[in-house]
């Protein structure tokens, strides 16, 4: 009965409760033979991160989260020569505290990124534990999913049907790695491109008009209709390089791009169109 | 669940029910926690779980919302926030006083030196000494000038108690004293509607619209959702939790439109937002009236409703047609105004017509505490009022405070059977409570030392009826002296009112001749005081609490003590009863009862007591109040109004909604700052806070000053693990932990400025320093800065290091008139900070201790470090 845990950055508010709870659980707690404390400041076995996307005025904030991912075939679990590092039969792995030599090894062989930390008062390697401590009192919840406000965090049993129903519909951090993670995602962000497109002539808010992003290297085309502001947002983008087309009836279509979405989400800004 | 929690046994934790929220007023309880102890230790806090003791089904009578084929139910836990859960840092702070300190270059019998304050450092004195020395000043100035010389202020920031009430203990003894000034708060949070729309639609004593039911009736009838200056992901954490959040998400899964409208995409539209129209700061009157003005243009309002539920109709549209002033109110005008390209603000007006909209505040956010904000307030509700107020769906819905000062027109959650009441026990000052002939409206506390004598209209108590504006007040009063001394607790004056650096240098002054506070923290203005008493925090006592505005179900619990007091600390209360035995008063003062007493004689008088014994009470820990049935047939908002004016008329003069305002016109007819119809007013006698004008060529921007989103306004600024959150604050180059400001690419890009830059922001009333947070989430030509940074003087008065904004917000009230506070939405200039030149300047400030990642702490102050 395997203990995961799933992410919904589509609901996370940001209010970082679950990056507060774990501090207000492993900082100045000890709890061995699970963890020995985690220091004040500085490390965060669950990380709020924050990214702004967008410029003036569309603007979206995503707070992205990093946890240990409890893998199946857990890098860090390989690479400990002290083995110092276990995985329990609810799939959670363990750093031993009193097993670790503080050799670090772990923290170079994990592949994503803020979850082992090194304690140096303590010479040990530290990271998420799922809060086994508290499971092992007939916890049902982690400290971060227990704090979680709007249910972005979902903890359980990776048999209970509920769970499998998100566990189907969700996505791996690092897909393309072999390391079967216990931790899922919904909403993983995407990139956008969006504008506002307007008739400077009348002065007015451009509505319907169809704007259609093609992908200069698959050909994949997405397609929206602007809204009563003129705006466009065209969601879930692939990475790549875009052309623009907006048409409407009446008007000289416009044709922007390469519009390049593989860095970062682009506003097009306010784009006139010319009656023809 | 419910069964997990009950075990709590294997690990020999005890688990406390705590009332964790900071409003500080007894009505105001929420947030309430789970505290695990062990051993005399805090081992955690976490959400409360209503099913702990209780079946739902069968003892809360849960509700519901089921609208549009989906289905809302509120969480089984509370939704408290992070401030809540790290609130065992906040009691083991570095700044937690945990001895009575005295200034050290403050003597009564000799050098007082009230020019130090703020400079000087502290050190340990004894209770006795503490004690002889207040009660002996208490009666030296009262024999010399009056009681009245004592300004006590007891209304500031703190954290919500009852029995061991942190605001106001005091109130009770110095009445039986003889006497004392009230300092009164003024409606600090909704500052437009309570000086302006109260002139417009009544709505005693708050003057946000009528709230009942509202969360449903949003849900179940709204398509558009306007959240004008309201940040539903920060303002209400410390008051109420997160339901507002869940209710957001879930809005947007029914396909209600949410709109922003404020000039920082804020916590709420960066996760919530379907547009976000950003505004330049304190220029929403305009914007307003160009959508009006396109509404009269089109005909696209009710204009029959208008004709059986307003009065001033014509007079209003003769202004915004131009007719009066020839100045027509278009879009056109409005946009460089208010920087909103002039065709959004046509698509908006259009929108807004077309579809049943109900706009949401929170409270005031920014949008509604800045110079003149009578006149948005008024003129957002005229706009309500054109679409036909109080029709399903169209009202003005508040994210915060459901059920404020016990009215049940507050209530927008369903209704509880019963609202948990401990007005009885508690031992504090309210906000309702009147102090003639001698009070000073908060904000005119300044202007009064200062200047010695001051005059003005209304503000007896933060709870006064729309007629007490028209009252003239003065001071000194009548028969009344001067203030010679000062007296405050859990105080938080400069880093949350006006002009905090006005508010030093009256503490300075040469006619304050002792002043003495009470709290559990040095900071703020605890920095001024002469004397300082160690206070609890709330989770070092017992005491009962209510869990009233979460949105969720009502709580009644009794409060024990988690951990013992800290040093030789006391409760609020028990200083109080101190200082009452030394004064001879005690009896008089207590009425004979004890604090398990009074916690007793709370759950007596708490409405609930005849649904739960006291010790079924203890036994459970808590008490859940079920929901009312029928909950869902309360009219919501403005609906009885709206169907019948005449039969359920408004509390304004006419009964009806006002665009001339009758009561402005009698008692303030050439007022040019709150007209009687409200106008878009750009300067003043009282402000020039607005771009174009003179001083916008010395101080370009505008800043935009919210609540704080990582404590509640001056609390939690020590948290150590809020503060490495990046919008938190943010490490300069000498390891101090700056307050951040926020700037445009392009505002920075100007001015040589980088990301993580420490910077100046400066008017002529002052300068704070901040470090740069570059982004997206402002608009150019604005900086936000949010206010309650703990004050950490360099200069005091002059120049603050800790990033208190509100040291450097306009001195003068809301307008002539009206003395609310106007703190944001004013002018400054920004540069990069040459700090080598600042510590060259300032040697002994820079040279101050600072605890890395919590901030000054007690050793920066205290004689030989602690």
């Amino acid at each position: 009965m395997g203990k995961v845990m799933i992410i919904d950055l589509s609901i996370c508010n940001g209010c970082h409760n679950c990056q507060v709870a774990c501090k207000d659980e492993h900082v100045a707690n000890d709890w061995s033979p699970i963890a020995k404390p985690q220091p004040d400041t500085g490390q965060f076995w669950t990380k709020v991160i924050n990214l702004e996307l967008g410029t003036v005025p569309k603007v979206q904030v995503t707070y992205h989260h990093s946890i240990c991912q409890h893998c199946e075939d857990a890098p860090c679990l390989e690479a400990c020569p002290q083995k110092a590092i276990y995985r329990r039969t609810d799939g959670v792995v363990i750093i031993d505290p009193g097993r670790c030599r503080g050799n670090q090894l772990c923290l170079e062989a994990c592949p994503y990124e803020n979850v082992i930390y090194f304690n140096d008062d303590l010479n040990i390697a530290q990271k998420c534990t799922f809060c086994a401590h508290l499971l092992d009192q007939g916890w049902s919840e982690t400290r971060c999913s227990d704090a979680c406000p709007t249910g972005a965090f979902t903890f359980g049993d990776e048999d209970d049907p509920k769970i499998k129903e998100k566990i189907a519909v969700s996505e791996l951090l690092k897909p393309e790695l072999p390391t079967r993670p216990r931790v899922y995602y919904l909403n993983l962000p995407k990139k956008w491109i969006a504008g506002a497109v307007y008739d400077k002539e009348a002065d007015e808010c451009t509505e319907g008009a169809t704007v259609t992003a093609t992908n200069a290297a698959t050909g994949e085309k997405v397609t929206t209709t602007t809204d009563n502001y003129g705006d466009f947002w065209l969601k879930n983008l692939s990475d790549g390089a875009y052309t623009i087309l907006i048409e409407k009836p009446g008007y000289l279509t416009q044709k922007l791009g390469p519009i390049d979405a593989t860095s970062k989400d682009q506003n097009l800004g306010d784009i006139v169109v010319w009656k023809a | 669940m419910a069964q997990d929690r009950a075990k709590n046994s294997t690990s020999g934790e005890k688990t406390l029910v705590r009332d964790i929220s900071f409003c500080g007023v007894p009505e105001n309880g929420s947030n309430a926690s789970m505290v695990d102890v062990k051993d005399g230790k805090i081992i955690r806090i976490r959400p409360m779980h209503y099913d702990w003791k209780y079946d739902p089904q069968k003892d809360m009578n849960p509700w519901k919302f089921q609208v549009r084929g989906k289905t809302f139910e509120p969480s089984m836990k509370t939704l408290i926030p992070p401030y809540s859960i790290a609130y065992k840092k906040r009691i083991y702070s570095p700044a937690r006083i945990r001895y009575p300190m005295m200034r050290v270059d403050w003597d009564p019998d000799g050098e007082r030196n009230p020019q130090n304050r703020g400079k000087s450092k502290y050190k340990r004195i004894s209770w006795d000494q503490a004690l002889d020395i207040i009660t002996s000043e208490m009666n030296r100035i009262k024999e010399k000038y009056g009681p009245t010389a004592l300004l006590y202020q007891s209304d500031q920031h703190g954290e919500n108690k009852v029995v061991q009430a942190c605001h106001g203990a005091g109130r009770k003894l110095l009445r039986l004293w003889g006497g004392f000034t009230q300092q009164n708060r003024q409606p600090d949070s909704w500052e437009g509607w309570w000086w302006g729309s109260k002139h417009f639609w009544g709505c005693e004593p708050v003057g946000q619209g009528q709230q009942s039911n509202l969360l449903y009736d949003m849900s179940k009838n709204a398509e558009l959702l306007l959240f004008w200056g309201c940040d539903q992901e920060t303002t209400p954490w410390g008051w109420q939790g997160q339901l507002p959040s869940r209710l957001s998400y879930w809005w947007t899964e029914l396909g209600i439109k949410q709109i922003y409208v404020c000039p920082d995409l804020n916590y709420a539209a960066a996760v919530h937002a379907d547009r976000w129209i950003p505004v330049l700061p304190n220029t929403d009157a305009a914007l307003y009236l160009a959508i009006t003005y396109q509404w009269f243009t089109d005909g696209t309002y009710d204009k029959e409703y208008l004709d059986t539920h307003a009065v001033g109709v014509d007079e209003y549209k003769a202004y915004v047609m131009g007719d009066e002033d020839g100045v027509p109110k278009t879009p056109e005008w409005a946009a460089p105004i208010t920087g909103v390209p002039a065709r959004v603000i046509k698509a908006l007006a259009k929108e807004w017509a077309s579809k049943r909209t109900t706009v949401v505040i929170g409270n005031g956010g920014p949008g509604i505490r800045g110079p003149y904000a009578t006149e948005a307030a008024r003129l957002q509700n005229i706009c309500l009022a054109m679409q036909g107020l109080g029709k399903p769906g169209i009202n003005q819905a508040k994210m915060i405070e459901w059920g404020l000062f016990d009215k049940p027109d507050q209530y927008a959650q369903p209704k509880p059977l019963r609202v948990p009441y401990l007005r009885a026990a508690y031992t504090g000052g309210h906000p309702d409570e009147t102090n003639h002939p001698s009070f000073i409206p908060k904000t005119y506390v300044p202007k009064a030392i200062l200047e010695g004598e001051c005059d003005w209209y209304g503000c007896e108590s933060e709870c006064a009826d729309r007629k007490d504006q028209f009252v003239h007040y003065k001071y000194p009063a009548e028969g009344c002296s001067k203030i010679h001394a000062v007296w405050t607790d859990s105080p938080s004056w400069i880093t949350c009112w006006n002009s905090g650096n006005d508010y030093v240098r009256a503490m300075q002054h040469p006619d304050i001749e002792f002043m003495w506070c009470q709290h559990p923290w040095l900071e703020n203005d605890a920095l001024l005081a002469d004397i300082i008493l160690p206070v609890n925090t709330k989770l070092e006592e017992d005491d009962i609490a209510g869990d009233i505005f979460s949105g969720q179900y009502n709580l009644l619990f009794p409060e024990h003590k988690c951990v013992e007091p800290l040093g030789e600390s006391y409760s609020d209360y028990e200083i109080v009863c101190m200082l009452a035995d030394r004064l001879g008063l005690l009896k008089e003062y207590t009425g004979g009862k004890t604090i398990p007493e009074l916690i007793k004689y709370g759950w007596e008088t708490s409405r609930c007591s005849d649904l739960i014994s006291w010790e079924e009470l203890n036994e459970k820990g808590y008490y859940v109040v079920p929901t009312a049935d029928g909950w869902e047939e309360v009219p919501a908002g403005f609906y009885n109004f709206y169907k019948d004016p005449e039969k359920y008329p408004l509390t304004t003069p006419t009964g009806k909604l006002e665009f001339l305002a009758t009561g402005l016109q009698k008692h303030f007819p050439k007022d040019l700052e709150r007209p009687p119809v409200p106008k878009w007013v750009a300067k003043g006698i009282s402000h020039e806070e607005t771009i174009g004008t003179e001083r916008s060529k010395k101080y370009p921007l505008l800043v935009c000053s919210n609540h704080p989103r990582w404590g509640v306004h001056s609390q939690h600024d020590d948290i150590t693990w809020l503060r490495e959150i990046p919008t938190c604050k943010i490490k300069g180059p000498d390891g101090y932990q700056y307050h951040p400001v926020w700037l445009h690419p392009s505002t920075a890009g100007e001015r040589g400025i980088k990301d993580g830059d420490v910077v100046s922001i400066f008017n002529e009333r002052g300068t704070v320093l901040g470090a740069a947070y570059i982004t997206e989430r402002i608009m150019p030509d604005v900086v936000y800065m949010d206010h309650g940074a703990k004050w950490d003087p360099i200069e005091p008065g002059v120049l603050d290091r800790g990033g208190a904004i509100n040291t450097i917000v306009p001195r003068n009230t809301t307008s002539k008139n009206a003395v609310g506070h106007a703190v944001s939405g004013f002018l400054v200039e920004i540069e990069k900070t040459d700090l080598e030149a600042i510590k060259r300047k300032y040697p002994g400030a820079f040279e101050r201790p600072f605890h890395p990642c919590a901030g000054p702490g007690l050793e920066a102050c205290v004689m030989g470090g602690e």
